[in-house]
């Protein structure tokens, strides 16, 4: 029964883990990535410097000069994007930049990053288009575009790429084929479940807000005199406390999630960040010795705003339009929900039984310095220091399902053990 | 012939103790008996007798990875790049033991052509070339090889989808196993332990079968059909460094006769013929590499050799020979003199300078058959000097002929 819990447990935050790392390419090209939004689509290109030199006509030792005008001009005319039916969309550069590039077995080199916005007429498909792009393979015949799409909202992809096509020149006509990208069918629905998915993973990886959350049920099931933790308040009592902290938890994320995203707030990623990892500190600190006793779920609705800023941010990446805004909120808020309902229920037995062993004190003092530990490296590291313990903390935290697995099996076999060692329930 | 043989057993003797040299020493050649690399009589019958006795060295794990089925996909899968097993087939160099590895070197000195600087020799000295690049990645603890592994800080490598021309590069791609003197990790490193040989084909002299040898750099391919030699091409030839200097201060510049007869074919052009034989298209690496089989350019482009002078002509004959002469003699002439026969029918073409000394300076021969190119990429590990690619194919004899691309 334990064993079937714990396995259905790992399958289902297994789900919300990352996939495998991208497959490398050994030859220097350029890339182009698509965000596809509702009516445009964004494009950023990354075009070898030298390539690009060459294929402009400009000699190739000015890999590094400050040419963005030319660079401009150049891409204009070699990235005509059409619709079906061959109407041009519109095409804006929004930055160039240059860089250093660095792809597998090519050492590094310089390279141009441009940013463009690309339009179709009213009423144009932006799923179904010519993409209309020769940049440097026109002329410099050896070289390779890999085309992807990073962000398709409506098909429910929303992070990693995907190869939609490579441009490179026909060997036997020596001509640049034309790539029709065709992203396939896009529905809100497909959005949804993405952002739903997105939401789950969100919480699984992101560990300080888990923590956070942890350390506050901590002294959950515990009763506080003056300035010191002692005693059980109870199983009964224990899970309506934590009952009630999650939910206060939800209520202030989901609340400032949504007010910055709707309204278009935006905060600077760092204090919010900071404000995070203090916000462990003193969850951790108030489990070594009670500070507001009594009150946790306030201070967990109000911990909860920092927190749904910091989720917004995710969004904010996204561009999406207020319809697909709306549809993400709720779908990324329910997979939050989703997913840290899970993980507390997993963490309950452990923290119910921890309150009724002699070794109590030792495990909650011992489990909120470790929190407290890995938040001042966080608070540390996101006021600009970087430090080892923050990079631990961020290493542990890719193994969140192990460490919740771990502790939903120690709590669960503990209490199973307990009753069938004693006769009599206790409390 | 058979008073040239002890020559070429030392010659090759020493090529073998300077590649134990160079490799970083890992493996101990303690052994006084020195495993010598032989020729075999000079023919496909002798080829055979060289590849039985190979194969007969070998383990039952290793004789599987050496010896193939004839297929259209082991046949392609060579690369000039230091991917290792990922995008090639055969039994590793580093594999094998030090007689097992001239065992196979002696079916390359069989195999191949017996000029100086060419042929067998030319193919140990792209072994040297690697060994001595890894030694510079190693020193130099450049993270700019197949080694660093890099995906780039901006994150320019999409995801999914092996090689953007859907070819050599299995998505699976780990490290290959061996590695004793891999320069690198990541794709493989640079080393002569990172060479493969293999056999597509059972080697007879009546079967079509092919011997498939390659690493960094280097691709050999050479098919057999009937007794008789059918293809010579394929093949691949690149070096970085250029030219070097070894610990024991012989100097090696294992390409530089290749350049020297493109550069004497282009120089004899009037300023009007070199007009006329540049290409408006700008090269970065060769046209025709790895996964590029049989996609031949329709029209050939640049200056007509019709139009030549006999002397010329005989310069634009001469550029094609260092190629040809990798297989072995016999073939070589024959395919030479097929050549010569068709050089009304070839075009020369070059782009970028005609120094032959930049990034992207470039010379082709494409004629009915022969197909040869040459050009000059920035190094990557030795980023301040450039390093060759080359590459030799044929219209109609690539792999014998044996297959179709479409």
């Amino acid at each position: 029964m334990i064993r079937r819990l714990a396995l259905a447990a790992a399958a289902l935050v297994a789900a919300f883990l990352p996939g495998a790392p991208a497959a490398a390419h050994p030859m220097p090209h350029s890339t182009v990535t698509l965000d596809v939004h509702d009516r445009s689509v964004s494009a950023e290109l990354r075009l070898p410097a030298e390539d690009l030199a060459l294929a402009a006509g400009s000699p190739p030792t000015a890999a590094s000069s400050p040419a963005g005008g030319d660079v401009r001009r150049y891409l204009l005319a070699h990235f005509r994007p059409r619709t079906m039916a061959g109407a041009p969309w519109r095409v804006a550069i929004d930055r160039i930049e240059a860089a250093d590039g660095e792809q597998t077995a090519t050492g590094p080199y310089r390279e141009w990053v441009i940013g463009a916005s690309l339009s179709p007429p009213p009423g144009g498909d932006v799923r179904h288009f010519r993409l209309g792009y020769d940049a440097i393979v026109h002329q410099v015949v050896t070289h390779t575009v890999l085309v992807s799409v990073r962000q398709d909202w409506a098909a429910g992809r929303v992070e990693g790429d995907t190869q939609v096509g490579v441009l490179t020149v026909d060997r036997r006509t020596m001509t640049v084929p034309g790539l029709t990208v065709d992203l396939g069918p896009g529905s809100a629905g497909r959005g949804f479940l993405a952002m739903l998915r997105l939401g789950g993973t969100h919480i699984v990886e992101g560990t300080d807000h888990l923590l956070f959350l942890l350390v506050l049920l901590l002294p959950a099931a515990l009763l506080a005199t003056g300035r010191r933790w002692h005693g059980s308040a109870g199983g009964r009592r224990a899970v309506r406390r934590i009952g009630a902290v999650t939910l206060a938890f939800t209520a202030g994320h989901s609340a400032a999630l949504a007010a910055s995203a709707l309204g278009h707030i935006e905060l600077p990623a760092r204090p919010v960040e900071a404000f995070i990892a203090a916000s462990i500190l003193i969850g951790a600190t108030h489990a070594i010795r009670p500070l507001f006793p009594g009150r946790e779920a306030l201070v967990a609705g109000l911990f909860g705003l920092g927190h749904g800023m910091a989720f917004s941010f995710t969004l904010a990446e996204l561009h999406l339009s207020t319809g697909q805004l709306a549809l993400s909120l709720l779908g990324f808020n329910l997979g939050i929900e989703l997913v840290q309902l899970l993980l507390v229920a997993m963490a309950l037995p452990a923290i119910v039984l921890a309150a009724r062993l002699p070794a109590q004190p030792v495990l909650r003092i011992g489990g909120a310095t470790v929190a407290a530990v890995a938040a001042a490296g966080w608070l540390a590291d996101r006021l600009g220091r970087p430090n080892p313990v923050a990079r631990l903390a961020d290493t542990a935290g890719s193994h969140t399902a192990v460490v919740m697995i771990a502790l939903f099996a120690a709590g669960l076999a503990g209490t199973i053990g307990r009753r069938m060692r004693s006769a009599v329930p206790t409390a | 012939m058979t008073s040239r043989r002890p020559i070429i057993a030392i010659s090759a003797v020493l090529a073998l103790g300077l590649t134990a040299c160079g490799s970083s020493g890992s493996e101990d050649t303690a052994s006084t008996t020195a495993a010598t690399v032989k020729s075999y009589d000079k023919s496909v019958a002798g080829v055979v007798e060289a590849a039985e006795a190979f194969l007969a060295t070998l383990d039952d794990t290793d004789k599987a990875s050496a010896q193939l089925d004839l297929t259209q996909d082991n046949a392609t899968a060579w690369s000039n790049l230091p991917c290792g097993s990922t995008c090639r087939v055969g039994v590793e160099f580093s594999n094998l033991d030090d007689d097992e590895v001239a065992a196979a070197k002696s079916v390359l000195l069989t195999a191949l052509g017996t000029g100086s600087g060419s042929g067998y020799q030319r193919v140990t000295e792209l072994l040297l070339a690697d060994d001595y690049l890894g030694s510079v990645q190693a020193s130099s603890g450049t993270s700019g090889g197949p080694g660093g592994g890099g995906m780039p800080s901006g994150g320019a490598m999409p995801s999914g989808g092996g090689m953007p021309s859907g070819g050599g590069m299995p998505s699976g791609g780990g490290m290959p196993s061996g590695g004793g003197s891999d320069g690198g990790g990541g794709l493989g490193g640079y080393g002569s332990g990172n060479y493969y040989l293999a056999f597509l084909g059972t080697p007879s002299s009546t079967g079509t079968w092919q011997l498939h040898f390659g690493g960094h750099h280097l691709a050999v391919n050479m098919t057999y059909k009937a007794g008789a030699v059918e293809g010579v091409s394929p093949f691949f030839v690149g070096v970085e460094p250029t030219s070097w200097t070894d610990s024991l201060s012989t100097a090696h510049a294992p390409l530089k006769d290749m350049r020297a007869a493109m550069l004497a074919m282009t120089s004899s052009l009037s300023t009007a013929e070199q007009t006329k034989a540049k290409l408006s298209q700008s090269f970065t690496d060769v046209l025709l590499g790895p996964d590029q089989d049989g996609k031949f350019p329709a029209k050939k482009q640049g200056l007509a050799v019709s139009s030549l002078t006999a002397a010329q002509k005989k310069l634009v004959l001469a550029a094609v020979k260092p190629w040809v002469a990798n297989a072995d003699d016999a073939t070589a002439t024959a395919l030479l003199s097929t050549y010569e026969s068709e050089l009304d029918k070839t075009y020369i073409g070059w782009s970028g300078t005609l120094g032959l000394t930049k990034h992207a300076d470039y010379v082709r021969i494409d004629g009915p058959s022969v197909w040869v190119e040459f050009v000059c990429q920035n190094g990557v590990v030795l980023q301040n000097q450039i390093h060759y690619h080359t590459i030799y194919r044929d219209h109609t004899r690539d792999y014998g002929g044996e297959f179709t691309f479409s």
